[in-house]
């Protein structure tokens, strides 16, 4: 038996310590000396670093309007874009598991923006709506085509929201068509048998059933969102007069560009504590309407 | 137990390549320094270092590979590693590379603030033998406490890059010397179907080089810039601010695109298909110009604010970068030796005037003004005349340049009133200094 006990241990430790010493360095350990630069004044080069305590959080909270607009607009835009994507990726995903000759190609052709990175995307979008939009625009009367997409506050908006809805509904679908596949066929008939319409059945058969992709969806969706900055940078960087610009720029731009790293700390960890709340409030809202096999 | 012995292998192996990561780097580093003592001692080690790099001029990446393969050629021992970044986005790279432990030994800097931020890095280059030959506006940004920290890159100088041929073919002959002038020869333009700017607001060019034009000015900017700091001067009620002003309106309203969807790239094409006569830019987009469109025939004219012909009658030249060596560098002293090569061996020197197509901040390098190009012998001829004003954003604290930028993109969206423009350029000072 004494035996048994030390194997037992050593089991977790070789199959759990190699993750966890990863997770620690990687993860754990740069947290912490962000947590310990944000009470500090460093600049991000000069060997001086002092403690300040509190005095970057108090000056986010109580002078920085920049950070709060910046939390406000991506709020906003987070949003619009899960809503936007879920829809949408829901929509295709219930289109795409009827019976249809051209399914698999069509999945993929959805699936494929996601495949680009971020950055490549934002740039072939900036070139789509600053070049390729003002030549359409020079040939044909559209309005679309007339709007100076990246140039002002509400277009570039939405340009950053048709770009990411545009790139994230592939990734949504997918998940959502693994749910409804996994829909049990006997039960939706027993539905029709008792004559439901295709909508009751939508709602009161399907969507209860696929409550655990919708979990995953919208988890996926906000946090990324929410943490949107590659896209951001590419396509608007921020602009007009930095009205797009996201929180993780805001936090980039504080820490590297304008050298007050101790600040730019402060404000990542605040972003990190509501990114954190709110996803676990939506996880543990979604899944209580999750239902168990 | 035999479960236990293969997990305990397992185990074993995973800590071997942990360790042998973080050990391969230490000895890597131990390496280099021991070859740079057997440098020192004069024996002529046959193991090679090697000279990272980082630089931030986009413009000359071939030619700087060029002339790693050259360098390399006569300095067998000595291998380049270089890197770029684009200057936008060079400091924010530096700091990744130095948190990461990866400091090049020789990177780029741009003098002032950024000075005074890298000051505990940068090596005191005042006994280099290459002192004595930089120019004197070259000299200033990178001095501190009379200790030189770096070596000039360039000159470079910005200003109305006008397109010859489009103005020959509205009749017009003369360059503008006064804002009314300049109004007539707007008019001229558009009288013959030319539209007059290519204005850019997407991108630095408003923060960073329009702004600059009512600071460079006055009459004394460094004290101008003092008493803004001090709070005991403000840009509302300076008569050159406001001037400035009607300078803004002409480029806005008479542009051929939206300003705001107009970026850097955008504004250098649609100026070299003849789609405007004048922009607002430097003589470094003239390699990209050449890319574009061969024949044009370009000049650089100064910057009207008002009707003081006198006070117009300058353009804005500065150096861009200066070469600084980092202090803990392991192979400092072959940095300094590379630094030197380049502006007083013939190779290097032929580099930076016909290869980079510079404009030498050292009065022992010559040009020639057809290698160079037509802005950059344009640029140099207003050096040559000292119908020169200076760069003086890099005395702006840091973070200051890309808050003016945003403030004039709500300008030019109607955002905000001139007097409006004013305040908030106060305030984005106010916000960083």
């Amino acid at each position: 038996m004494h035996v048994g006990k030390d194997s037992k241990w050593m089991q977790q430790l070789v199959f759990i310590g190699p993750a966890v010493l990863i997770f620690s360095l990687v993860i754990i350990a740069p947290f912490l000396l962000g947590l310990y630069y944000s009470m500090t004044d460093w600049n991000g080069v000069s060997p001086n670093v002092n403690w300040v305590w509190f005095d970057n959080f108090k000056k986010i909270f109580m002078e920085d309007t920049d950070f709060a607009s910046s939390f406000w607009f991506t709020t906003k835009i987070t949003v619009t874009i899960v809503i936007l994507t879920n829809l949408l990726g829901f929509f295709i995903a219930y289109m795409l598991v009827q019976k249809l000759k051209t399914r698999n190609m069509l999945r993929s052709i959805f699936f494929m923006p996601n495949v680009l990175g971020g950055l490549l995307l934002g740039f072939i979008w900036q070139f789509i709506f600053v070049r390729g939009f003002t030549t359409l625009g020079a040939y044909s009367d559209f309005f679309l085509f007339k709007l100076a997409w990246l140039g002002t506050e509400a277009t570039a908006f939405w340009g950053l929201v048709i770009v990411s809805v545009w790139q994230g509904t592939g990734y949504v679908m997918v998940i959502y068509i693994a749910g409804l596949s996994n829909v049990p066929e006997d039960l939706k008939e027993a539905a029709y048998v008792d004559g439901a319409k295709r909508r009751q059945v939508l709602r009161h058969v399907i969507l209860p059933m696929i409550m655990s992709s919708i979990t995953v969806c919208l988890f996926w969706t906000i946090n990324h969102t929410y943490k949107m900055y590659d896209l951001n940078y590419s396509l608007t960087n921020g602009g007009p007069f930095r009205s797009t610009e996201s929180v993780s720029m805001n936090i980039f731009i504080e820490a590297f560009a304008n050298n007050r790293y101790g600040l730019g700390t402060a404000k990542a960890f605040i972003f990190f504590v509501a990114v954190a709340l709110i996803t676990v409030v939506q996880v543990y809202l979604t899944k209580r309407r999750e239902i168990r096999m | 137990m035999k479960r236990m012995k293969s997990a305990l292998i397992l185990m074993v192996l995973v800590l071997l390549v942990i360790a042998g990561c973080s050990q391969n780097g230490n000895s890597a580093g131990n390496q280099g320094a021991s070859d740079v003592s057997g440098d020192k001692s004069g024996e002529n080690s046959k193991e090679s270092i090697t000279l990272k790099l980082f630089n931030s001029k986009t413009e000359i990446v071939d030619q700087l590979n060029e002339l790693k393969r050259d360098y390399e050629k006569e300095n067998p021992n000595v291998k380049l590693q270089i890197d770029t970044v684009i200057g936008t986005d060079y400091a924010s790279a530096l700091k990744g590379r130095f948190a990461g432990n990866e400091m090049p030994d020789i990177f780029v800097n741009t003098g002032y603030t950024e000075m005074e931020t890298w000051i505990d890095h940068l090596e005191d280059l005042s006994n280099e033998p290459w002192v004595q030959n930089v120019v004197d506006i070259a000299r200033e940004p990178i001095t501190k406490d009379g200790l030189l920290y770096g070596m000039p890159m360039n000159l470079e100088g910005y200003g109305f890059i006008y397109n010859k041929d489009l103005f020959e073919q509205a009749g017009i002959h003369e360059i503008p010397k006064t804002i009314t002038e300049l109004e007539t020869v707007i008019n001229k333009l558009e009288e013959s179907g030319i539209k007059a700017f290519a204005t850019s607001y997407q991108g630095i060019i408003p923060g960073r080089f329009g702004v600059n034009v009512p600071f460079a000015l006055q009459g004394d900017p460094v004290q101008f810039i003092q008493e803004i700091n001090d709070g005991t001067a403000n840009f509302a009620d300076n008569p050159i601010f406001q001037d400035w002003l009607s300078l803004i309106d002409l480029e806005l309203n008479h542009s051929v695109q939206n300003p705001m969807t107009t970026d850097y790239n955008t504004q250098v094409t649609l100026f070299s298909s003849g789609d405007a006569a004048i922009i607002f830019n430097g003589n470094w987009i003239q390699p990209m110009l050449n890319n574009l469109n061969d024949n044009m025939n370009l000049g650089i004219m100064p910057v009207p604010i008002n009707d003081d012909a006198a006070l117009n009658n300058h353009i804005f030249v500065g150096v861009p970068n200066f070469w600084v060596i980092n202090k803990n560098s392991e192979v400092k002293d072959q940095a300094k030796q590379f630094l030197n090569w380049l502006v007083t061996s013939e190779t290097g020197k032929r580099y930076i005037t016909e290869e980079f197509k510079f404009i030498p901040a050292f009065d022992n390098i010559e040009t020639n003004p057809e290698i160079v190009g037509d802005l950059a012998a344009s640029v140099q001829s207003y050096v040559i005349e000292g119908k020169t004003y200076g760069w003086h954003w890099p005395r702006y604290p840091i973070g200051v340049v890309q808050e003016f930028g945003s403030v004039m993109q709500k300008y030019s969206s109607d955002h905000l009133n001139k007097d409006q423009l004013l305040v908030e350029l106060k305030n984005a000072w106010d916000k960083f200094k």
